[in-house]
């Protein structure tokens, strides 16, 4: 997991297995940059490989996501597209609501 | 026939993670399968951690037996933890959920909704003291041989 801000937005990105053994590290990262009151969180996750049910709870926050084929079949099993827009490329326009 | 014995711990999904996915991979999964055969297992097993053993402070390991005959990859995760039926647990409740965002769903369930999704055959027992979970996914079958022919061919 890596993070940076960038004026107001906060990048996270994802790579490897979030499992319920990895979640942790991706909470303590999400609560560090909430801490600095980013106006939106954004997720790169097109590097990783896999995601557990432990994962999507904490995709409650977020908006876009592009990710690999997958992960995007486990999201729409589950209903969570119908909360999330699946992105090619990160566009900053879409996330004016 | 494939077996690793773990703590009950949950840095013991990603070696069992590696497991299932060689052994899927030998018995010729496509991708797809793959994932979802991974996904029930690891929902599985972390159930087992997290409910079996953390969450009453007990200790116990987790033995997982991988076994591809020609038909079949069968998967079975055993725990000495209390006993407990996941083919039981209703997840009617979550599939109503779906509908719902997702900060307005009830937790838990979504796990064993994965693995009812997953495999063609799931079967619980209580056997000899320990709870034992079977998750069985067909092999594809490659013309008139079996995908394990086929993979044996690979290998020669």
């Amino acid at each position: 997991v890596t993070s940076k801000i960038d004026s107001g937005v906060a990048h996270l990105t994802l790579s490897g297995r979030l499992d319920a053994n990895t979640a942790p590290t991706f909470k303590t990262e999400i609560e560090k940059v909430a801490a600095g009151k980013p106006q939106t969180l954004v997720l790169f996750v097109e590097k990783l490989e896999y995601m557990a049910s432990a994962g999507i709870r904490m995709l409650v926050f977020t908006k876009q996501v592009r990710a690999n084929d997958q992960i995007i079949n486990t999201l729409e099993m589950t209903g969570a597209d119908k909360s999330v827009i699946f992105v090619d490329e990160f566009q900053p326009a879409a996330l004016v609501r | 026939m494939p077996t690793l014995t773990l703590p009950g711990e949950l840095s013991s999904l990603e070696p069992i993670a590696d497991l299932v996915l060689e052994q899927a991979r030998l018995a010729g999964l496509d991708k797809h399968a793959t994932y979802q055969l991974r996904l029930a297992v690891d929902e599985l097993a972390t159930n087992i951690v997290i409910h079996g053993y953390t969450e009453h402070q007990k200790n116990g390991n987790i033995v997982a037996t991988v076994d591809v005959d020609a038909h079949d990859l069968t998967v079975v995760l055993e725990d000495t933890a209390a006993p407990y039926d996941p083919t039981r647990r209703d997840v009617d409740c979550v599939e109503q959920d779906f509908d719902k965002p997702l900060e307005e769903r009830e937790i838990g369930g979504l796990g064993i909704y994965f693995v009812r999704q997953a495999v063609d055959d799931f079967r619980y027992e209580w056997h000899d003291g320990r709870n034992r979970s079977t998750l069985v996914v067909h092999r594809p079958v490659v013309g008139n041989r079996s995908a394990l022919t086929a993979a044996n061919d690979r290998m020669i």
